[in-house]
């Protein structure tokens, strides 16, 4: 998946609706106002769909930016 | 025990046997006299539970009951092996936390297959004249406190809950006249290997919020054997249609 896909996603997943908010790889989740324990199983569901991983809350706990929960993905899924 | 709350001759099918409050049934009610038919997916848990089990004429039977066209030969080889039903409890059910925006068509028809058809439709077939009890029956669905109470990231779940006790209510009164009785049990959050994964996906702070919404703390799975035992047994002779609130005062607030 391209990054910009992704980043996509985690904003559908978090229910982002303002398009002029800019989210990097840098960005770190928590500080989002969206952010809260019913948006992460939403990210947890939309990984689990489009890349048929189960990541546990306890490893997600662990995520702070973007890019970070790339890593937890796996680089190689991603351009 | 005053032999009115036994169990003595009752036949009992029970869904989800394999584990939590299924299976905490079935050791409780064999303890009271009943012969138990055990019904899950997993053989070597339904086992365990097996081992568990007070003497009687008990059986396993490893099925996944959400293979819906398999449920007759189930009750058929029950029928053949133990006896005619005279109790059927369908504490077999899934849980999912999941916001709405993320639920998806086949997460809802996945949660109702187990939760509620396949209850009902064991219902429908346990209700034939060649398999019921000749004194009658009496059904026992394990709906949920969040069956009446909504709470946010489980409409899946507590509308699967809503479907049994309303579909109690109807089926009570269908079957009044086969002399079957049809209840719904209602629990809080019990402590049982379900519950043990939603809380791996919550916070520690969530989980201590749960656990204070209880004024009595959380169940134990035989809180919730006893009142179906309750239920089964003849001394409810008069209830029926009814939803059986166990909750540890959760819904009291």
């Amino acid at each position: 998946m391209k990054k910009k896909e992704f980043i996509d996603e985690l904003k559908d997943a978090l229910e982002i609706e303002d398009e002029d908010l800019e989210i990097t790889l840098e960005t770190n989740l928590k500080d989002l106002e969206e952010y809260d324990s019913l948006s992460v199983l939403s990210i947890i569901a939309m990984i689990d769909k489009n890349f048929g991983k189960q990541i546990s809350s306890a490893d997600f706990a662990k995520v702070t930016t973007v890019s970070s929960l790339m890593d937890l993905i796996g680089k190689e899924y991603f351009e | 025990m005053n032999s009115a709350f036994g169990l003595s001759n009752k036949n009992i099918i029970i869904t989800g046997a394999s584990s939590g409050i299924g299976r905490e049934c079935a050791i409780t009610f064999s303890q009271l006299g009943a012969n138990v038919i055990l019904i899950g997916r997993n053989k070597e848990r339904l086992n365990k539970t097996f081992n568990k089990l007070k003497k009687g004429n008990h059986l396993i039977i490893s099925q996944d009951i959400a293979k819906y066209a398999k449920l007759e030969e189930i009750v058929n080889t029950a029928v053949d092996k133990i006896g005619k039903i005279s109790g059927f409890v369908h504490s077999a059910g899934t849980e999912m936390t999941l916001p709405l925006r993320s639920m998806q068509p086949s997460y809802y028809e996945d949660i109702f297959a187990i939760n509620v058809i396949a209850g009902f439709e064991l219902a429908r077939i346990v209700s034939k004249k060649k398999y019921l009890d000749k004194n009658g029956a009496s059904f026992v669905f394990i709906s949920s406190i969040m069956g009446i109470l909504g709470q946010a990231g489980k409409v899946g779940y507590c509308s699967s809950k809503g479907a049994l006790i309303s579909g109690t209510k109807a089926m009570a009164l269908e079957l009044a006249k086969k002399n079957i009785r049809v209840n719904c049990v209602l629990p809080g959050v019990v402590e049982t290997e379900m519950t043990d994964r939603m809380f791996e996906n919550l916070s520690e702070d969530s989980k201590k919020a749960i656990v204070e919404m209880h004024p009595l703390g959380l169940g134990k799975p035989n809180d919730i054997a006893y009142a179906c035992a309750y239920l089964l047994s003849d001394v409810a002779r008069w209830v029926t249609g009814t939803n059986l609130v166990i909750d540890g005062g959760y819904s009291a607030q």
